[in-house]
Order: structure tokens, then C-alpha cells, then sequence
């Protein structure tokens, strides 16, 4: 049982909690007052106390007499479920490996025509690459200028020159 | 309906509910040690589980789905789902939370793709409206209760067409299948608090309506 707290907001809080708390299962009771007394003394008192939690009690116990008719019409599973499940996963086993299978068996015949396409593929990219290159042997190397072995560019001065020349000027 | 114990873990049937499947013998082995079994490929150690778990899936499916084809429709997707998830499955929660949330979201999943509510879908007629029908057509007499009763049902359902969709799932699951307050939470995937919250408000719906059927009766 849960210590009752203090405050009266919390003892709302505490009585609705107490309430939820109730297991589905259990005696039957069919109002509030039956109710009541499957809880602590200290949620009676609340409830003899406060307005609101002594209806939301009413709206609990009328909620749960009217689903009480529900219980009684759910459908069960036959005996034969069991089986018609493990039947139903085997199948679909048998339907993955077949998807699978036929993934393969589709590779391996279409095997010798994906090797064709590949070669003519090889050839036909060869044929291509070997044209351009006759092309570009065709078009011949760019022609230069003819220059002399025994003419050599004057050479730029070196600073240094530069500097040692007009040192020289200057000497003079 | 079995006993829900009050626990952090979903409980189902225990092992001596599930008996001996084809040379395994369930008595004493718990769900854990099933579910590492079966995720090694052990048939026989899920047929255990589905044995153990089908009553409850059957429960929360009927709950939300009320029609009894698509309720076994989904009960078989659910164990299938489960079983080519399985390796997936951490053991992080117990296998029965888990299986439940794969029940929840596989009825969500149908009410969305077929777009009726589903509380009022009914292909086949239940053995009360088979005995209403017949009596309709002069053949035989309906019981009194009988036809009580199916009012009594076609009311609630009208009631709970009030509630949002994870509104009715939780008062399905906390009213007619026993579970906790902390079990639904993780199923749905929320906090308790807002658990509590939201049934609280659902109640004070359906308790509503309940009160002005009853002033329109003058009772």
C-alpha cells in the first residue's frame, strides 16, 4: 500500500492511481460502495471527501460493468492454429528460397549471354581506342622553326655582370 | 481468459499450459530460453511460444478488431512477423510485450488500409445475430438474453466509436484483457502517466454517454 500524501491535489492524485492500479481480474463488484472497500482505508476517506474522485469512481465501476460484456464475446483460436501457423511459415520459407534460387538460376542463364555482350563490348571499345590513335598518328608532329648548332641565343647579363661591368666604367 | 499477474514483465499461460510438442518438452523451459532456441532455427521451440502466446494475441486482436476472420487473419501475420523478426529480437523486453506491439500495430495497420471503424465491421454474423436473423424469418424463437445481449454489444461498440483509435486500444487492453498500467505502456510505447491520463478521459467518455442513455430511459 502507498503512503498518502499531504496535499490535497496529491491525494487526488494518489486516490486515481490507487484506482488504476485495481487488477481487472478479481471479485465482482457492481458499485462504487463494493468497490471501495477493495482499496485502503485512506481512499475511502478521500473519496467520502472529494466530489470529483467519488465521480471519476462512478465513471470506473460504469465503464467496467459495460466492457464486461466484451470479455464474454472475444473470439478464441482453435486447436488448429497452431498448426495452420507453422504451416503458413514453412510455406513462406519455401517461397524465399525459391525467390532466391531463381535469382541464381536467372544469372547462370543468362551467364552465356552476358559473356557475349561483354566481348563485343571488349571489341568494340578496342576498335575505338585504336581509331583514335591512328587519327591522332595521322594529323604528324607540329613543325618548328629550323635552328643552327652554331647559333646560340645571346645569353640574358647576369646581375652580377651587370654590376662588375659598371664597376669597371666606373674604375676607368 | 487467464490471470494477468501484475508484473514488469508480460506474463503468459505459464509452461505447464503448453504441454510437449513433438519431442520438446515445454514444462519448466520459460519464454526466454524458447525464443534463444528459436532464434537457432528451432521450429518446435516457436510452436511452444505460439501455443503459449495465442490466447492473449487472439484477446487483444478481438478486442480492437471484434470481427473474428480478420482477428484470425492477424493472430496467424502476427506469429509470422514474429517468427522472421525473431533474429532481430534483443530479448530487451519480454517476447510477450513485444508480440503484442506486432498485434496492436498490425490491427492499426488493417483499420488504416481498410478505412471503416472497425468495431462496427462485422462480415459474418455472431451466434446471437444468427439467432435474431432466424427468428426474423419466423424459424425459430430468439432467446430473451440472446437479444439482450447483442444490444447490450452493438451499444458498447457505439460507445467506444467515441474514443480515438489508442484511446480504445488502451481501455480494451486495461478493461477486458487484464493488463497493467506499466504492461500497456510498453506496448504503446508511452509514459504511464499519459496511460493513466488518457484512460481517465476515455472513461469519463464512455461514463458520459452511459449517463445519458440512462436519463433518455428515465432511469
Amino acid at each position: 500500500m502507498s503512503d498518502r500524501p499531504k496535499d490535497t491535489k496529491e491525494n487526488c492524485e494518489w486516490f486515481l492511481n490507487e484506482l488504476e492500479e485495481l487488477p481487472a481480474e478479481g471479485p465482482k463488484w457492481t458499485t462504487p460502495q463494493e468497490l471501495l472497500t477493495r482499496m485502503p482505508e485512506a481512499a475511502r476517506e478521500h473519496a467520502a471527501r472529494c466530489a470529483n474522485c467519488e465521480a471519476a469512481l462512478q465513471d470506473f465501476v460504469d465503464t467496467r460493468r459495460a466492457l464486461e460484456e466484451m470479455r464474454a464475446g472475444l473470439p478464441e483460436a482453435g486447436p488448429w492454429f497452431t498448426g495452420r501457423v507453422m504451416a503458413a511459415i514453412v510455406a513462406q520459407e519455401e517461397e524465399i528460397e525459391e525467390k532466391k534460387n531463381g535469382v541464381w538460376i536467372s544469372v547462370r542463364r543468362l551467364a552465356p549471354r552476358l559473356v557475349a555482350f561483354a566481348a563485343v563490348l571488349l571489341v568494340l571499345g578496342g576498335t575505338w581506342a585504336l581509331e583514335l590513335r591512328r587519327a591522332d598518328q595521322a594529323r604528324g608532329p607540329e613543325v618548328r622553326p629550323a635552328e643552327s648548332l652554331f647559333e646560340t641565343a645571346p645569353s640574358t647579363p647576369v646581375n652580377d655582370d651587370l654590376i662588375a661591368s659598371r664597376y669597371e666604367e666606373q674604375g676607368r | 481468459m487467464g490471470h494477468v499477474p501484475k508484473s514488469g514483465a508480460i506474463k503468459a499461460p505459464g509452461p505447464a499450459a503448453a504441454g510437449k510438442v513433438d519431442g520438446i518438452e515445454a514444462r519448466g523451459v520459460d519464454d526466454r530460453e524458447l525464443v534463444r532456441r528459436a532464434q537457432h532455427g528451432d521450429k518446435e521451440a516457436f510452436e511452444v511460444l505460439v501455443q503459449r502466446n495465442q490466447g492473449r494475441v487472439f484477446g487483444v486482436a478481438g478486442g480492437i478488431l471484434r470481427n473474428r476472420e480478420d482477428v484470425e487473419d492477424i493472430a496467424q501475420q502476427v506469429f509470422l512477423k514474429a517468427y522472421f523478426s525473431l533474429k532481430r529480437f534483443d530479448q530487451r523486453s519480454a517476447f510477450s510485450t513485444w508480440l503484442y506491439k506486432i498485434t496492436v500495430n498490425e490491427c492499426w495497420d488493417l483499420m488504416r488500409k481498410r478505412k471503416v471503424r472497425p468495431l462496427v465491421y462485422e462480415s459474418e454474423l455472431t451466434e446471437e445475430q444468427a439467432q435474431m436473423y432466424l427468428a426474423a424469418e419466423g424459424k425459430t424463437e430468439p432467446a430473451p438474453d440472446v437479444r439482450e445481449r447483442l444490444e447490450t454489444r452493438q451499444q458498447l461498440d457505439r460507445w467506444l466509436e467515441c474514443l480515438e483509435e489508442r484511446d480504445r486500444v488502451m481501455l480494451v487492453l486495461k478493461e477486458v484483457q487484464g493488463f497493467t498500467v506499466e504492461e500497456i505502456a510498453e506496448i504503446m510505447g508511452i509514459n504511464s502517466n499519459t496511460v493513466k491520463v488518457r484512460l481517465f478521459r476515455a472513461r469519463q467518455r464512455i461514463a458520459e454517454r452511459i449517463r445519458r442513455k440512462r436519463q433518455a430511459a428515465g432511469v
